[in-house]
C-alpha cells in the first residue's frame, strides 16, 4: 500500500507538469493582459509598449513558462528598453513558492486566493454536506419505495431540479425568498452578499447569508445524486446477500442500513472524491448572482482580463487537489471495500 | 414498521437542516451594532437636537466589477476612479455635475488672465490651497505632486499609463510649498483633465508614505498603501476592503470642506446585473450603477429610487472603414461621402432607439454632445429612404435583378462588425434588413470585446481593417474633447503598429485642425476649433452615431444632494445626505 501511494505520487509529478505547460501555453497565446488596462477605453499604444517589457510579456511564450516555474531573480532584465540589461529580476518562481504578482492589481497571487478561499470553502464544504445528505435520504427513500406516487413525485421534481439552470434558480430564489417578501413587508433573507452592511460582519449574518446560496447549490445537486443513489439502492437491495439478510431474521433497518446502504454508497464516494477537488475552484454563477466573494469569481474575473499569474495558480491549486484527492479515493477504497487491494 | 420509521427518521433531519438554516434569522431592518462599531471610529454624536441615539448612516453602492488597485497609478478602472473622490481628493481641478471645471486643490484655474498660463503657454503655475492636510495630520503640499510626477516616470514602477507627462510635460517643480509649476514640452490644451486630474488617475499620492517604500523596495508596485489607503484627503477615509466583497469608507470629520453628513460609504461588488437589479428592487442598495436599458421600465415603476442620466462622453458611433491599402481596404463604395451619407439616411436610428432602448436615449449628433464643445448648430443626417435611393443611384450604384446594387461589376456587399453584447447585435439585425432595402447586403460579425479591440499589432480585427462598418461605444478625453482616432499620423501599419486611427484615412484639413486644437490653451478658443472639427467630421460622414450613450445611475429617494457629473461621479459626496 505505502508503495502504491508513492508510486501514485511520483507519477503526479509530471502529470502536473504537462498540465502546467499546457495551461500556460493556452494561457499565453489566447490572451492579452493588456488589452483592459485602457479602462472604459483602448490603451495608449507607448503604454502597451512600455508595460510589454515592464511585465515580461514581450519574451517568448517558453521563456514566460520557464520564469514562472523558476523565476527571473538569476537572470538580468531591460527593464526601461535602452538595450542595457541592468537589473536582475525579482521573481522566485513556483517551484520556490512564489505564484507572482497579478498584472491587474499587483499583488502576490498567493495573497489573493487565500483571501477567497475560506469563503469558497464554507460555501461549497455545507453545500456538498447538505447535497450528500439530501441525496442519500432521497434516493434511499424512493428507491425503498420504487413506483409509489412518493417516488413518482421525487423522480419528476428531481429532472427538474437537474435540468434547472442555475442562474434561473438562483435569481428565482432571490426573487421568491428576498425580493417579493420585502416589498411586501413579510420576514426574507437578504438580496447577497456575506452580512448586511448596518449590522456588520459576523457568523449570524455569515450563515444568514449563507442560506440561499446553498439551497440554489444543492438543489441541483442532490436533485442529480438522488437518481444516482436511487439506482445504485435499487441494484443492491436485489442481490442475493439482501436476501440472505433478511432470510436470517435481521431487522429491515438493519438490513438496509448496515448492508445495502453502504454497499449502494461506495460509488458516491469516487463521485464525492472528485467533486471535492472543485469544491476549491468555486461556483462562478452562484458567487456572481449573490455576490458571494469566492474563488469561483476570482477565477473569472482574472481569466477574462487574462491575468495568467491568478489564473495559472488557481489551476494549478486545482489540478493538484484533483490528483491528490484521486490518490486519496482510492485510498479510501481500500478501506471501505476489503475486496480492493492495490499490489 | 421499520420503514415508516426510516422515512419518518429522514423527514426529521431535513425539517431539523431546514429549522437551524431559518431560526438564526436576525432581522435585517434592526442592526445590532456590536461588530459594526470595531470596524469604524465612532462617529461625532450629535449634538444639536435630544436625537435618539443615531443609528449610522451609511450608503450603499453597488458596483458591478470588483476593483482592482486603489492607488491611481495602478489602475484605469472606472469604479476605482469614482471612489477616489472618496478618499484620494487630492486633484487639482474637478469637474461639477455639469462638466465644468471647477478648482479643487489648486485655489483657482489658472488663465493667461491671472498669470497662471505663461504667454507662449507651456508654463502652467498652479497655486494650492494651503488648508488641507492628509488624514495623517501631514500637510497637502506641492511636492507630494512633483513627488507623484517622478513615479509616474520612474522605470521601476509599472505604472498602467504615463499620459501625457511621457510625451508632453517636461518638468514639474516645486519652487515653494504651495506652488505648483508643470513646464510643457509644447502647449498642450487637454491640461485641466489631465495635469493630477482624478479624471485621468493622476492624483497627488502621499510623499511621507510612499517615498521610504520607494527607497526600500526600489519601485511601489508592491506597496501595502495600494491596498489599503489608509492616509487619505477627502471627505471619507478608507476603512476596509475585504476583497470580493466590499470596501467601507468613514465619515473624515476633519474634511476641509466640512464634515460629510452620513457616516458611511459602503461599496457592495455585486458582479451580476440582475443581482444588481434584485438588490434595487429590494432597497439592499441606495445607488446602483451602469442599469441597462431593458431594466429601466421596471425601476422606474418602483417609485423607490430615482434614475438619473449622466453624460459621460460615449457615443454608440458607426465607423467606416476608409483604407485604400490592400491590407486593410475598405469597400471602395464608402470612399464616396454620398454612399456614407446613403447609408446613414437609411438607417432609421430613431426607431432603433425606440424599440431597442426604450426611447429613453436618442442617436446623437456630435462627436462632443453632452459638452461645451458641441456644436449647437449641428444637424443630424434624417431618415431619409428615398433620399439614400436616390444619393446610391446618382452614385453609379444600381440595383441589380436580385435587388442588390452593383457597379462596375462589384456589388455593394459591407461587412457589418461590432462586439458581442446583445443589443448591438440586435441593432446589427435590425440595420441589416433597413440597409436591405435600399439594396446594400450586409455581413454581420461580432468578436468579444477582448479580442475587438486590439491594436493592429495584435491582430485586432477593426485595427487591421477587416470591416467596413464597425460600431462601438466610443468617446473623446472626456471631459476633454480630445481624441487621437481621426489624426493623420494615427493611421496604423507594420510602421505604427499601436496606431489608434481604424478608419485609415487622413483628411488634411481635419489633421490640420486637430493638431492645432491639441495645443490651443484658451479655452473659447480651442471650443470655436471643435465645432469646425466637427462640421467637418459630420458633413464628410467620417463618424455617425446611433444612439448616444449616457450611464444610467439609480439614486435611493432616501438619498439626497446627489449630484452625478460624469467626470467625477461622486464629487460632492460630503454633501450627500440619507433620510431615515
Amino acid at each position: 500500500m505505502r508503495r502504491y501511494i508513492i508510486r501514485r505520487l511520483l507519477q503526479a509529478v509530471p502529470l502536473l507538469f504537462i498540465i502546467s505547460v499546457i495551461l500556460f501555453v493556452l494561457m499565453a497565446e489566447m490572451g492579452d493582459p493588456l488589452a483592459t488596462f485602457g479602462g472604459r477605453g483602448v490603451i495608449k499604444s507607448r503604454d502597451r509598449i512600455r508595460l510589454t517589457r515592464q511585465l515580461g510579456l514581450d519574451k517568448p511564450v517558453w521563456m514566460q513558462y520557464v520564469t514562472w516555474l523558476i523565476g527571473n531573480d538569476w537572470l538580468k532584465l531591460d527593464l526601461d528598453g535602452d538595450g542595457v540589461f541592468e537589473s536582475y529580476g525579482t521573481r522566485k518562481g513556483i517551484l520556490r513558492g512564489d505564484m507572482g504578482f497579478s498584472f491587474v492589481t499587483r499583488r502576490p497571487v498567493i495573497e489573493m486566493i487565500v483571501e477567497r478561499l475560506p469563503n469558497t470553502l464554507l460555501l461549497m464544504l455545507v453545500s456538498e454536506v447538505i447535497t450528500l445528505v439530501v441525496a442519500l435520504v432521497i434516493g434511499l427513500t424512493s428507491a425503498l419505495k420504487q413506483y409509489s406516487a412518493y417516488d413518482h413525485l421525487v423522480t419528476a421534481l428531481s429532472f427538474i431540479g437537474y435540468s434547472m439552470p442555475i442562474p434561473l434558480l438562483a435569481l428565482g430564489l432571490i426573487y421568491l425568498l428576498a425580493v417579493t417578501p420585502k416589498r411586501w413587508g413579510l420576514p426574507h433573507f437578504p438580496t447577497g452578499g456575506m452580512f448586511d452592511p448596518a449590522a456588520g460582519p459576523g457568523a449570524l449574518q455569515t450563515i444568514w447569508h449563507m442560506v440561499l446560496p446553498v439551497t440554489a447549490l444543492s438543489l441541483i445537486a442532490a436533485a442529480g445524486y438522488s437518481r444516482y443513489v436511487r439506482s445504485n439502492m435499487l441494484e443492491v437491495i436485489r442481490e442475493d446477500y439482501i436476501r440472505t439478510a433478511h432470510a436470517k431474521g435481521l431487522p429491515n433497518w438493519e438490513v438496509i442500513f448496515r448492508h445495502a446502504l453502504k454497499n449502494a454508497a461506495l460509488p458516491l464516494v469516487t463521485i464525492v472524491g472528485m467533486d471535492l477537488p472543485f469544491l476549491l475552484a468555486g461556483a462562478v454563477v452562484t458567487e456572481s448572482i449573490f455576490a458571494w466573494p469566492g474563488m469561483g469569481r476570482l477565477f473569472y474575473d482574472h481569466t477574462v482580463r487574462s491575468d495568467f499569474p491568478v489564473v495559472m495558480g488557481i489551476l494549478l491549486i486545482v489540478s493538484s487537489a484533483v490528483v491528490i484527492f484521486q490518490i486519496l479515493t482510492d485510498v479510501t477504497y481500500t478501506f471501505l471495500d476489503p475486496r480492493i487491494r492495490y499490489n | 414498521m421499520h420503514k415508516r420509521l426510516t422515512v419518518v427518521l429522514a423527514v426529521l433531519v431535513i425539517v431539523s437542516l431546514l429549522a437551524s438554516a431559518c431560526g438564526v434569522a436576525p432581522t435585517p431592518t434592526s442592526p445590532p451594532p456590536t461588530q459594526a462599531a470595531t470596524k469604524e471610529p465612532s462617529p461625532i454624536p450629535p449634538t444639536s437636537t435630544p436625537a435618539p441615539a443615531a443609528k449610522p448612516k451609511i450608503v450603499r453602492v453597488t458596483f458591478t466589477q470588483e476593483p482592482d488597485n486603489l492607488n491611481p497609478l495602478y489602475t484605469t478602472m472606472w469604479f476605482v476612479a469614482v471612489l477616489r473622490d472618496l478618499y484620494l481628493k487630492t486633484g487639482l481641478i474637478e469637474f461639477n455635475e455639469k462638466n465644468e471645471p471647477i478648482p479643487l486643490i489648486a485655489k483657482e484655474i489658472p488663465t493667461t488672465a491671472n498669470g497662471g498660463i505663461s504667454a507662449d503657454g507651456k508654463t502652467i503655475t498652479y497655486k494650492l490651497r494651503q488648508d488641507v492636510k492628509w488624514s495623517d495630520g501631514e500637510p497637502l503640499t506641492a511636492e507630494d505632486y512633483v513627488f507623484t510626477w517622478q513615479m509616474i516616470m520612474s522605470d521601476k514602477n509599472t505604472v498602467s499609463s504615463r499620459d501625457p507627462f511621457d510625451l508632453f510635460v517636461e518638468k514639474v517643480e516645486a519652487p515653494d510649498k504651495y506652488t505648483l509649476v508643470v513646464t510643457f514640452t509644447e502647449p498642450y490644451a487637454p491640461w485641466q483633465a489631465k495635469i493630477f486630474c482624478n479624471v485621468n488617475s493622476t492624483n497627488a499620492l502621499p510623499k511621507h508614505v510612499l517615498e521610504p517604500v520607494f527607497a526600500k523596495e526600489g519601485t511601489i508596485d508592491n506597496a501595502d498603501w495600494n491596498r489599503n489607503p489608509t492616509v487619505g484627503v477627502g471627505p471619507f477615509l478608507f476603512s476596509e476592503w475585504q476583497s470580493g466583497s466590499h470596501l467601507i469608507f468613514v465619515a473624515n470629520k476633519d474634511y476641509h470642506l466640512g464634515k460629510p453628513k452620513v457616516d458611511q460609504v459602503f461599496i457592495k461588488v455585486t458582479p451580476d446585473d440582475a443581482a444588481q437589479i434584485a438588490a434595487i428592487k429590494a432597497d439592499d442598495t441606495d445607488i446602483g450603477v451602469f442599469i441597462s436599458y431593458a431594466d429601466m421600465p421596471d425601476l422606474q415603476k418602483l417609485g423607490t429610487v430615482n434614475l438619473v442620466k449622466v453624460q459621460s462622453g460615449y457615443k454608440e458611433s458607426l465607423f467606416f472603414n476608409l483604407s485604400t491599402q490592400d491590407k486593410t481596404k475598405g469597400h471602395p463604395a464608402l470612399q464616396d461621402v454620398n454612399v456614407r451619407k446613403a447609408i446613414i439616411m437609411a438607417i432609421d436610428r430613431e426607431k432603433i432607439c425606440a424599440e431597442l432602448l426604450y426611447g429613453l436615449t436618442k442617436p446623437a449628433v456630435t462627436f462632443w454632445d453632452g459638452t461645451v464643445y458641441a456644436d449647437p448648430a449641428a444637424k443630424p443626417i434624417p431618415f431619409d429612404k428615398e433620399g439614400a435611393k436616390k444619393l446610391l443611384d446618382d452614385a453609379g450604384w444600381k440595383a441589380g435583378p436580385d435587388g442588390i446594387r452593383t457597379k462596375d461589376g462589384v456589388p455593394l456587399k459591407l461587412r457589418y462588425v461590432t462586439t458581442s453584447r446583445d443589443v448591438r447585435k440586435n441593432t446589427q439585425v435590425i440595420v441589416q434588413q433597413m440597409l436591405k432595402e435600399v439594396g446594400i447586403e450586409i455581413e454581420l460579425i461580432d468578436h468579444s470585446a477582448d479580442v475587438f479591440f486590439n491594436s493592429y499589432g495584435d491582430q485586432g480585427p477593426i485595427a487591421i481593417g477587416q470591416y467596413d462598418i464597425c460600431e462601438w461605444s466610443n468617446a473623446p478625453a472626456f471631459p476633454d474633447p480630445d481624441t487621437p482616432v481621426w489624426n493623420c499620423k494615427e493611421v496604423p501599419s507594420d510602421e505604427n503598429p499601436a496606431g489608434t486611427n481604424w478608419q485609415f484615412f487622413c483628411d488634411q484639413e481635419l489633421d490640420g485642425l486637430l493638431i492645432k486644437s491639441a495645443v490651443t490653451v484658451d479655452p473659447q478658443a480651442r471650443i470655436q476649433l471643435f465645432y469646425q472639427i466637427s462640421k467637418i467630421v459630420n458633413d464628410k460622414v467620417y463618424w455617425s452615431s446611433v444612439w448616444d450613450d449616457p450611464d444610467w445611475w439609480t439614486v435611493s429617494k432616501k438619498l439626497q444632494n446627489v449630484k452625478l457629473s460624469g467626470a467625477t461621479p461622486f464629487w460632492n459626496a460630503h454633501e450627500w445626505d440619507l433620510q431615515p
